[in-house]
Order: structure tokens, then C-alpha cells, then sequence
């Protein structure tokens, strides 16, 4: 452990902590909608580790902060998706509730 | 062909014995094809063949065929015996002593050389000998016919087999009578036999399940067909020159004999009496081959005439001096060690005590007899066994070899003891009971022992004497007590044979042999006759039954009083010439050996038998009221088929043995014939015998007694039978015991049942115990042992094997389904496995790597 | 304390707070504005990591634009009964104990591994030249992108230069273009106007 390098771990463990918390509303959500907010936590909790590591490296120039960016957009596109297949599921089902979507149980 | 003819004269009577062969062989193949062609019988070629070869009824042809053929064969013998007897006269003097004597020598001596001329332009083998070298005359050839091993001048290890032919006078007289008779009876059984022509033929003698009588098809030409067989077996045994082919011939008489018995074989009496005839045959057979054995070991062949080359002494050799110990046995006895190349020294013994015959060579190239004279040597040294040189046989196996060929032709003469299948072979056909169990093959047996004749020894000759005299003692007692026709005729031809060899053995050659042809007459006469009967009465052979028949059936009832009287030795008739014969011989050598009286009193008492059982055949059969009258009312004579060779051989029996004067009964030119043939050794054996018999007083004698003991007899039985003086039932109540021994046969068959037959099945049931107990529990154990085994098996295959497999597909069954709950098929199950195999694969790589760097 | 680190306390505070709350709550809606709090914190922090654009970028895109796509799909379909969907106390316990082992995990990985000890360049986002260099990134200039190896691991002495290789981001760039596209019509595909089925059918 080293503390000298203070920022970067910092932003790591808070990284951490948001896609944590992401997995966890993905896994304890029954609404759909809640599944979706856990994976923009998962994303925005990656997101922040890219942009550190862009920081407090000066390898790297704008590296970490140009994937940062294409991960907002893919964001963004899977959201839509989501909400979409989300959507239909609704139309089908007339609920949002992931325990309900049984049919591949085996 | 005339040219090999007239070198070879022989070979017609080849011929003669050839035509029944040939006829067998036609019939046979055409009912082999006839039975193959049956089952195809019903429409086609099959049904052509069939038909050509007969069809379904059973046809004459093949007895047309078979008379045919021994007719021929009887034209030929015949024939042949014209020309024997102008090729080789008889000599009409010295009762019969064919050889020329020392006198007429010097006379012969000029014939000698140009018949040895002669006898040189031809063929080495072919003899047309003459007297020159102590040969009786005949015609004779051979041929090999197998080797075994090796037979040259060297080495005569081997053994080497000839077909041949020795025609003398007796095999020229035996031809014409088998021959005749043969053909009389052929003829007769075309009538006899006419039940088996139907389709179909009823057996009242077999009954089925059902209670019904057993019916076949008709066996008409299977009959003639065993008929032809049995005729060329008896010819070619009469033809034959070497004790190998009389065996043949010996074994084949045997087969046909038991073929012909069982006839109808579908009755079981029939069928045991065939196996017990052949079965006896075989018994003597045994003894026939010791004999054969003894004689091949040391003499070295079996040619009848070499055989008596080398065991009798040679009449005279090369200088023509003549021997003093012609044609007699030599004893002789080993002197010294043997060398070392095997020679031993043997020295003659004047007093005839030698333990050892000296046995002759075969044509050596100097002659020296064994005597005192001079040109004589006293020992001989003998080697290996060589036919050319001098040889030495115990005295003790040459008795031996005689008594087991005289067992043979006790087995086929049906001789005390073994004389229990005679009887019983009277279940065949008549015709066959008359040509072989009275004319022929039982006269085989003597005939043979008339050939052997100078081969055997004095014990030997006693042997056969004592035999032939309690055989015909014995038979006579059984006939008196029979009821069934044939029966009381199967113990007089016993009995008969008896008689001959009874003549054999006490040095009656001429009488012996004459007695054979004579009986072969009357006997086949009577048994024909009885045929005659049975037929007439339907198939009824019990005396009991019958009665009163004369004027039913003279032409049998006369004809068989011929024969009668033939037997009984009437004067005139052919049966008493030899009967005659016999006596004096008998009574000569009782005078002259006071010891064997038996010899003569068991002859003369049993000639009076004789001619009672015969009357009294004749009276219960011919005269007196019927008894039965369903057999009387039926009765019939037969047809001309049947009494044609009735008459012929009646004429026969009274005529065959007539000579010049026909009073005299050693005038018989039948028995002049004979006395041509008769071997030298009966009057070097017997010359004291001779000698008495030429005496003034015994030939009347015993014409005399003779003819008393015969009347006696019929005039007992015409006051039994005819005038009814005495009651056959009271003798039978009073001498009960001798009643019931003569009709159980002396008890022989119960002896031999007990003796033989019973140990035998005691130990066949003992096999067959040992191999139904023993071994099928066996085979049973390892059944079920496998059973058990395969058992076990199965359930470890089941248990273990399908266990295993079950097993195996269980726990895969039971692993997937945990594994399906995993598949929840929620999402949030999924994300945290998915979180947890993150955390999991992290961890794992964290601390690969920091070993790795560490490391 | 510098100034860096207070702000980044306060951010870094608003953040996870927010992010815990959006776990947390139950209702549905509740969670949407916890988001974006979350989401509007995480901007605040890409600011202090000199990355104006990206901050900016989050703000306009993910709050603007992603946010208000959910709080879309919440207010479409919530309606009564799901608004609030309890979970069972035992998936609670079971997911965070799964979450504390993967942050224990992500920590300890922070923590152990040996950064790079040197100073990150003092930055005035006034006079950074980021956006520029972004743009460059994105355009395909070579000289956009590091020499070095990306990786952090030390160049080994003697290896052929990379520099031939590299083109910047301009492919992963119209990659992503071409996704947004296919999502486009894709979206609008799956969300068209379908006739409905009966309730309760299966899709």
C-alpha cells in the first residue's frame, strides 16, 4: 500500500463503489426500469476508473477520457435499446417485474 | 477254345458251378431293380422300368431262370462225368482199391513216360496227372488269387491264397448227384412255393397286435434266387482243390442255409432257428480254422494234394524203388540241439512212437524216403518251412489239426454235440429242408472228412468214429417220439450222417462216401414226399393230424415207401448196398480191436430203429383211420410239378447204387466208382482192417445181422402202428422217463441254454446297465451342471453388468437434474453469478500472478 | 487538504451517496432522481479530473439525454403495482455479500498494485489544450495518440517503434458511429406500433 500516489486510489475505490452498487441494484431490482439504472451505475462507475487513470498517468494524454466518451455514447444507444426491448416486454407481459420472464427456466 | 478245352477238361465243371452263380446274380439285379424302381412305380419311365422288371405280381421268371440253370449245370456234370470215367476207367478189382498195385508197376512205367511226354507239351501248372507220383487220376488246375507278404523260394513268410479245381471221381459223382438232385427240386419248389405268386400272402404263423394274421407280398423269386446262391456255394465246395476255398465255400453254405431257414422271417421261430444254425455253424467253423491254421504253420499249404504229399510217404521215388512205408505216417523224433542256423535232426522211429510226422518236400529234385531200406535214410534235418524241403510236425498238433477240421464238419453235419440246430432248421420251406439239410450241405461236412482223409491220425479217425456212433444213437431214440413229419425226417438225416461218419472212422471210405450218395437220394425222396403231404394238407406237418391219406395221395404214399425202404436197407433198394457196407466194416473192426465193440452194437441196434421210426412215419401218415377229419376231406395230390421228381428219385433210390450182379452188395458200381477215388493211406492205415473184411465169413455176417436188426424194427412198428397190438400211449405212460428225455432232445438245448445262451444275456444286461446307469447319469450330471453354471451367469450378468450400467446412467441422471436448478431463469440470479464468478476469477488471478511474479 | 482534495471529498461524498440511495430505495421514481444526482456527482468529478469535455459530454448525453430515457420508461410504466417491488430479505443479504467480495476484490486490486509514482502534470482546465486533443484523437492524427505503450508496462529497449501503427481512435470512431445508426433503426424497429395481442400472451 502506497499512499503517496492519494488521488488515484481514491478515484478507483469510488469507481468501485458506484459499479458495486450498480451490480447490486442489478441483481436485487425486480423492475425492469431498476435493472437499466444499475447497468448506467456499472457503466458510470467504469467510466470514472478511464477518466483517473487519463489523470493521474502521464502516459496517457487523452486516452482514458476519448473511451470515456465512446462509453457515454454505447451508453446512451444501449439505453435506448433497453427501453425499447423494455417496452415490448410490457406490451407482451403487461408487467415490468424480471421475475415474471420464467420461460427459460430449465 | 476246344484246344484249352481238351488241355483243360476241368474247366466245364467251372462252367457248371458258374451257371447257379450267374443265375443268382440275374434275379437279384433284376429285383434290385424291380424295389429300387417301386417308389417311382406310379407313372413315367420309373413305371416302364418297373414294369419291364417285373411289375407287382411276383413272376415265375426268376424260377425259370434258377431251374434253367442248374439243369444246364446238371447237362454239363453230367456230361463231364462220361468223360472223366472214359478218361480215367474204373478199376473193377480189390473192392475198390483204385491204385495200381507194386505189380501192374512195371506196366505203368511205360505209360509213364509217354504220358510225362505228353504232360510236357503243356502249361506248367495244368497237371493231367497220373499214378506216377502216388497222385489219385484227376483233372486239376489253380490260380492265385491272393498274395499276402512274401512267398518266393527264400522266403516263404507270406501267405499266399488259390481258386482251383480237383475233379476226381468222387468230385465227379458228388457234381452229377447235387446237380440232379438240385434240379428235381427246383422243379418240385415251383409248385411248393406256387402261395408266394399271390400279391399278397397271408402268414397264419405271425400274428399281429390286432389279433389279425400278418400278409406281404409274395417272395416267389427271392426264394430260387438263395436257391441258385446255395447251389453254386455247394458246387464250388465239391469243386474245390485247397481247404481256403472249401472255407469260402464252407462260410457260404452257412449264409444261404440260414437265409433259406429264415425264409419267413417274419416268424420269430424261423428267424431264431436261422440265428441258431448259422450261429452253430460258426461254433465248428472255429475249430475248421485251428485246423487251418496248424496245417498252413507246418505244412506250408493248403492244396489237398500237396498236403498229403507231405505228410504221407511217397509210394516210390525217383528209381522207382517202392517204399516199404508208402502212404503211411512217419514218426519220427528230434535228436540233438538245434544248430545254429535252426536246423534240427530228426531220426525215424521203428515203432512208431515218434512225437513228430516227418512232412515231405513238394517235388525236390532227389527223393529219399524215410525207412530201412536202402536208398532210404533214417533222419531227416529240417530248417525253416519250406514246402521243398523235409519238415517235421508234432504229432500231437496234426491230431489236433484233424479234430478241428472234424469239428467244422461236425458243425455242418450237424454231429453230437452239435447237432441241436438241425432240427429247428426245419422252419424253412420243405424243398430247402430236402435240398440242404438232407441231400447236400449237411453231406458237405462229410465229404469233407472223406477228402481229409490221409491227414488224419488214428485218434483223430477214433474221434470222428465214436461221434458219428453216438450222433446216430441218439437221433435214432428222438425220431421214434416226434410228431411233426419233418422232424422225425431231420433225425433220421442225423442220424444217417451218423452212420457215415461213423463208417469214415473206422476206415470205411468207399462204404462211407457210398452211404452220402445214396441217403442223398432216399432222403431228399422222403422229404419231398413230406412236402408232398404237407402240401396236400394244406400246411399240416402234424403226424397226430393226419392218417388214412393213401387213397388220397398214392402217387406220394408209394414213392415214399420207396424211400422208406431205402432207408430201413431193404435188399435191392440203393440203401442197402451202403448200409451193408457200413456193418461189415463195422464188424471187421470190432474183431479186429475188441475194444471198440461199441463201435459195431450202437450200429446194429440203431439199424433196427431205424427202420421203425421210418414205419412208423410211414403207417401214422399213410394208413389207419384220419384223425382229423377237416385235414382228410382237403387232402389232395399234388400237381404233376411236385410228383414228377417224386417218381424220378424213387426210381433213383432204388436203382443208383445197382451193380453187376445186383445181389451182391460189393458189386455196386457206384461204389466201384468210388473205390477209384479212394485215397491210398485207407489201405496203409487199415490193412488189418482190410484184411478181416476179406475173410470169408464177415461180409455175410453181417449181411446178415443187418437185415435181421432191420426186420426186427418194421415189424415192430407194423405191430405198434398197424395192427394196433400194442398201445403207443400205455409205452409212453411206463417208460415215461425215456419218454420225456427222447422228446426234450436229450436235454440239449436246455444244457447249451444254460450253458451259453443264458451267461451271454447275463452279461449283455450287465453292459447295458452299466452304460444306462453309469454313463447316461453321467451325461445327465453335466447337463445339469451346465444348467446350474448358466444359471449363475445370467444373474451376474443381470446383477452385475446391467448393475453397472444402471448405475452409471442413474448418477448422470440425478447430476443433471441438480444441475438444471441452476437455470432459474432470472436475471438476477445471473448477474450475481456473474458478479461472484468476477470476484472468484479475480481473486484467482490476483494470486496466480503475484505468485508468479514472486516466484 | 488541498483544494483538490476537498472538492473531490464533497463530489466523491455526493456520488456514492447518491449511488446507494438508488439501491436502496424501493420506489421506482425515487431511484430515477437518486440517479441523477449519481450521475450529475460523476460529472463534478470528470471536471476535476481536467476532463471538461467528458464532464461536459456526461452532462448533456447521460443526464440529458440517457436520464431522461429512463425517467421515460419509469413514467410509462409505472403504474400502480410497480412502482414499489419489494425484494425478499434473502436476496438483499445474498446480493450484498456478493457486492462487499467483489468491492473487497476491486479494493484490494487498487490497493496492492504498484502505480506509477509519478505526479500527474498540474493542470489548468483554463488553458488545457483537452478537447483539441481529443478532437485530433478522434480525426485519426497519429501524433494524437502515445508513443509509449499504452499498458504502463516499460518499453523494452530495441523494439521497433509502434508509431506506424497507430491511428489513433478514427476507426473505433466510425464504429460507433455505424452502431448509433444500427441502434437507431433497431430502436425504432423494436418500438413500433404493434397490434395488441390479448393480455397475458406470450411474445
Amino acid at each position: 500500500m502506497n499512499f503517496d500516489a492519494f488521488g488515484l486510489q481514491a478515484f478507483l475505490m469510488l469507481g468501485a463503489l458506484l459499479f458495486v452498487c450498480g451490480i447490486i441494484c442489478m441483481a436485487t431490482k425486480r423492475n425492469a426500469i431498476g435493472v437499466l439504472m444499475g447497468v448506467e451505475l456499472v457503466l458510470n462507475g467504469a467510466n470514472i476508473n478511464f477518466v483517473a487513470f487519463s489523470y493521474y498517468n502521464p502516459t496517457f494524454r487523452v486516452e482514458g477520457q476519448v473511451f470515456a466518451l465512446f462509453v457515454i455514447v454505447m451508453a446512451a444507444a444501449e439505453a435506448a435499446i433497453a427501453l425499447a426491448i423494455v417496452l415490448n416486454y410490457y406490451n407482451n407481459h403487461t408487467s415490468v417485474d424480471v421475475d415474471s420472464a420464467e420461460e427459460l427456466k430449465g | 477254345m476246344w484246344q484249352t478245352l481238351r488241355e483243360q477238361p476241368g474247366l466245364i465243371y467251372v462252367l457248371a458251378t458258374l451257371l447257379p452263380l450267374a443265375s443268382f446274380f440275374i434275379i437279384l439285379l433284376l429285383g434290385g431293380i424291380r424295389n429300387a424302381a417301386r417308389p417311382y412305380s406310379k407313372s413315367g419311365i420309373g413305371q416302364k422300368i418297373f414294369w419291364l422288371a417285373g411289375g407287382d405280381i411276383p413272376t415265375k421268371v426268376g424260377a425259370y431262370v434258377a431251374t434253367g440253370a442248374i439243369f444246364l449245370s446238371f447237362c454239363i456234370c453230367l456230361f463231364g462225368l462220361i468223360w472223366f470215367l472214359s478218361d480215367h476207367p474204373v478199376a473193377m478189382d480189390d473192392h475198390g482199391h483204385g491204385e495200381h498195385s507194386a505189380t501192374s508197376h512195371s506196366d505203368d512205367h511205360k505209360k509213364h513216360d509217354d504220358h510225362k511226354e505228353n504232360a510236357k507239351k503243356h502249361d506248367d501248372h495244368s497237371e493231367k496227372a497220373t499214378a506216377e507220383e502216388g497222385h489219385a487220376a484227376a483233372w486239376t488246375d489253380h490260380m492265385m488269387f491272393a498274395r499276402v507278404g512274401l512267398m518266393n523260394k527264400d522266403d516263404r513268410t507270406g501267405i499266399e491264397l488259390h481258386l482251383g479245381y480237383y475233379i476226381d471221381h468222387l468230385s465227379a459223382i458228388m457234381f452229377t448227384m447235387v446237380t440232379f438232385i438240385a434240379t428235381l427240386i427246383h422243379l418240385f419248389s415251383m409248385g411248393y412255393m406256387k402261395d408266394e405268386t399271390n400279391v399278397r400272402v397271408t402268414d397264419h404263423s405271425v400274428h399281429e397286435a390286432d389279433g389279425g394274421h400278418f400278409r406281404r407280398r409274395g417272395r416267389y423269386s427271392r426264394f430260387f434266387m438263395f436257391l441258385s446262391l446255395f447251389c453254386f456255394s455247394m458246387l464250388n465246395l465239391i469243386l474245390a482243390d485247397n481247404l481256403f476255398q472249401v472255407f469260402v465255400s464252407w462260410e457260404l453254405v452257412g449264409v444261404c442255409s440260414f437265409l433259406l431257414i429264415g425264409f419267413y422271417y417274419e416268424r420269430t421261430s424261423a428267424s431264431n432257428a436261422a440265428n441258431k444254425a448259422f450261429i452253430t455253424n460258426r461254433v465248428g467253423d472255429a475249430g475248421f480254422i485251428i485246423g487251418m491254421l496248424i496245417l498252413w504253420s507246418f505244412v506250408g499249404t493248403f492244396n489237398f494234394q500237396e498236403v498229403f504229399q507231405r505228410v504221407r510217404a511217397p509210394k516210390s521215388d525217383f528209381h522207382n524203388k517202392h517204399y516199404k512205408l508208402a502212404d503211411q505216417m512217419v514218426r519220427v523224433k528230434p535228436e540233438g540241439e538245434k544248430s545254429e542256423s535252426g536246423r534240427q535232426k530228426y531220426v525215424w522211429t521203428k515203432d512208431g512212437t515218434g512225437s513228430h510226422v516227418a512232412l515231405y518236400p513238394l517235388n525236390p529234385p532227389h527223393l529219399h524216403g524215410i525207412g530201412d531200406q536202402e536208398d532210404q535214410v533214417d533222419e531227416i534235418s529240417t530248417a525253416n518251412n519250406r514246402i521243398d524241403r523235409y519238415g517235421a510236425i508234432p504229432y500231437v498238433l496234426l491230431t489236433i489239426a484233424g479234430v478241428g477240421i472234424f469239428i467244422g464238419c461236425m458243425g455242418k453235419s450237424a454231429q453230437f454235440p452239435l447237432q441241436v440246430w438241425l432240427p429247428d432248421a426245419m422252419e424253412g420251406p420243405t424243398p430247402v429242408s430236402a435240398l440242404i439239410h438232407a441231400a447236400t450241405m449237411v453231406a458237405a461236412g462229410v465229404y469233407l472228412v472223406g477228402r481229409m482223409f490221409p491227414l488224419f491220425t488214428p485218434e483223430a479217425r477214433l474221434v470222428i468214429a465214436y461221434t458219428g456212433a453216438i450222433t446216430l444213437f441218439v437221433a435214432a431214440t428222438i425220431a421214434i417220439v416226434m410228431h411233426d413229419i419233418k422232424k422225425v425226417l431231420a433225425y433220421s438225416t442225423v442220424s444217417q450222417l451218423g452212420y457215415m461218419m461213423l463208417a469214415l472212422g473206422i476206415g470205411g471210405w468207399v462204404a462211407g462216401l457210398l452211404h452220402l450218395l445214396t441217403h442223398a437220394f432216399f432222403k431228399a425222396l422222403l422229404f419231398l414226399g413230406s412236402g408232398s403231404v404237407i402240401h396236400g394238407c394244406h400246411h399240416e406237418q402234424d403226424m397226430r393230424k393226419m392218417g388214412g391219406l393213401f387213397p388220397k395221395m398214392k402217387i406220394t404214399a408209394i414213392t415214399m415207401l420207396i424211400g422208406v425202404l431205402a432207408i430201413a436197407g431193404t435188399p435191392f433198394f440203393s440203401g442197402w448196398y451202403s448200409k451193408d457196407a457200413i456193418i461189415a466194416q463195422a464188424l471187421a473192426f470190432a474183431r479186429e480191436n475188441k475194444v471198440h465193440l461199441l463201435l459195431l452194437i450202437l450200429p446194429l441196434v440203431t439199424a433196427g430203429v431205424t427202420t421203425f421210426y421210418m414205419f412208423r412215419m410211414w403207417l401214422l401218415t399213410f394208413t389207419g383211420k384220419p384223425k382229423d377229419h377237416h385235414v382228410h376231406e382237403h387232402a389232395h395230390e399234388s400237381p404233376w410239378v411236385m410228383t414228377i421228381p417224386l417218381i424220378l428219385l424213387g426210381l433213383f433210390s432204388v436203382v443208383v447204387a445197382w451193380g453187376n450182379p445186383p445181389w451182391d452188395a460189393d458189386a455196386s458200381y457206384l461204389g466201384k466208382i468210388l473205390g477209384t477215388a479212394q485215397p491210398g493211406s485207407v489201405k496203409a492205415d487199415f490193412a488189418a482192417v482190410i484184411a478181416r473184411l476179406h475173410g470169408e465169413w464177415v461180409h455175410p455176417l453181417a449181411g446178415v445181422i443187418a437185415f435181421l436188426a432191420a426186420l426186427f424194427g418194421g415189424i415192430f412198428a407194423f405191430v405198434v402202428y398197424h395192427f394196433r397190438l400194442l398201445d403207443p400211449a400205455e409205452t409212453k405212460e411206463q417208460f415215461g422217463f425215456l419218454h420225456r428225455l427222447f422228446e426234450r432232445k436229450w436235454y440239449f438245448d436246455e444244457l447249451y441254454s444254460a450253458l451259453l445262451v443264458r451267461p451271454a444275456l447275463v452279461v449283455a444286461h450287465w453292459c447295458r446297465n452299466a452304460d444306462a446307469k453309469g454313463i447316461d447319469s453321467l451325461v445327465n450330471f453335466l447337463g445339469r451342471a451346465t444348467v446350474w453354471v448358466s444359471r449363475i451367469k445370467g444373474r451376474i450378468d443381470k446383477g452385475v453388468v446391467d448393475g453397472l450400467v444402471n448405475v452409471i446412467a442413474n448418477a448422470t441422471y440425478g447430476f443433471g437434474i441438480r444441475l438444471r436448478k441452476l437455470q432459474t431463469g432470472s436475471i438476477r440470479n445471473y448477474i450475481l453469478f456473474l458478479a461472484l464468478a468476477a470476484v472468484v476469477i479475480f481473486a484467482l488471478m490476483t494470486y496466480l500472478i503475484n505468485r508468479a511474479v514472486a516466484g | 487538504m488541498t483544494l483538490f482534495e476537498i472538492l473531490f471529498w464533497i463530489a466523491a461524498a455526493l456520488t456514492g451517496l447518491s449511488a446507494i440511495m438508488v439501491v436502496v430505495t424501493q420506489n421506482i421514481v425515487r431511484a430515477a432522481a437518486w440517479l441523477l444526482f449519481t450521475l450529475a456527482g460523476t460529472a463534478g468529478l470528470y471536471f476535476l479530473l481536467a476532463s471538461d469535455f467528458v464532464g461536459a459530454a456526461q452532462l448533456i448525453v447521460y443526464v440529458g439525454g440517457t436520464l431522461v430515457l429512463v425517467v421515460f420508461g419509469v413514467m410509462l410504466t409505472a403504474q400502480g403495482p410497480f412502482v414499489n417491488l419489494r425484494t425478499g430479505a434473502g436476496e438483499w443479504v445474498f446480493s450484498v455479500l456478493a457486492g462487499i467480495a467483489l468491492y473487497a476484490t476491486l479494493a484490494t486490486a487498487a490497493w496492492v498494485t504498484a502505480w506509477d509514482k509519478s505526479e500527474p502534470q498540474e493542470q489548468d482546465a483554463a488553458r488545457s489544450s483537452n478537447i483539441a486533443q481529443i478532437g485530433m484523437a478522434l480525426t485519426g492524427i497519429r501524433e494524437a495518440t502515445p508513443e509509449g505503450s499504452i499498458t504502463g508496462m516499460p518499453i523494452k529497449p530495441g523494439s521497433p517503434p509502434r508509431s506506424r501503427w497507430r491511428t489513433a481512435y478514427l476507426l473505433p470512431f466510425e464504429i460507433v458511429s455505424v452502431h448509433l445508426l444500427v441502434v437507431l433503426i433497431g430502436a425504432a424497429y423494436l418500438a413500433r406500433a404493434k397490434r395488441r395481442k390479448a393480455e397475458g400472451a406470450t411474445p
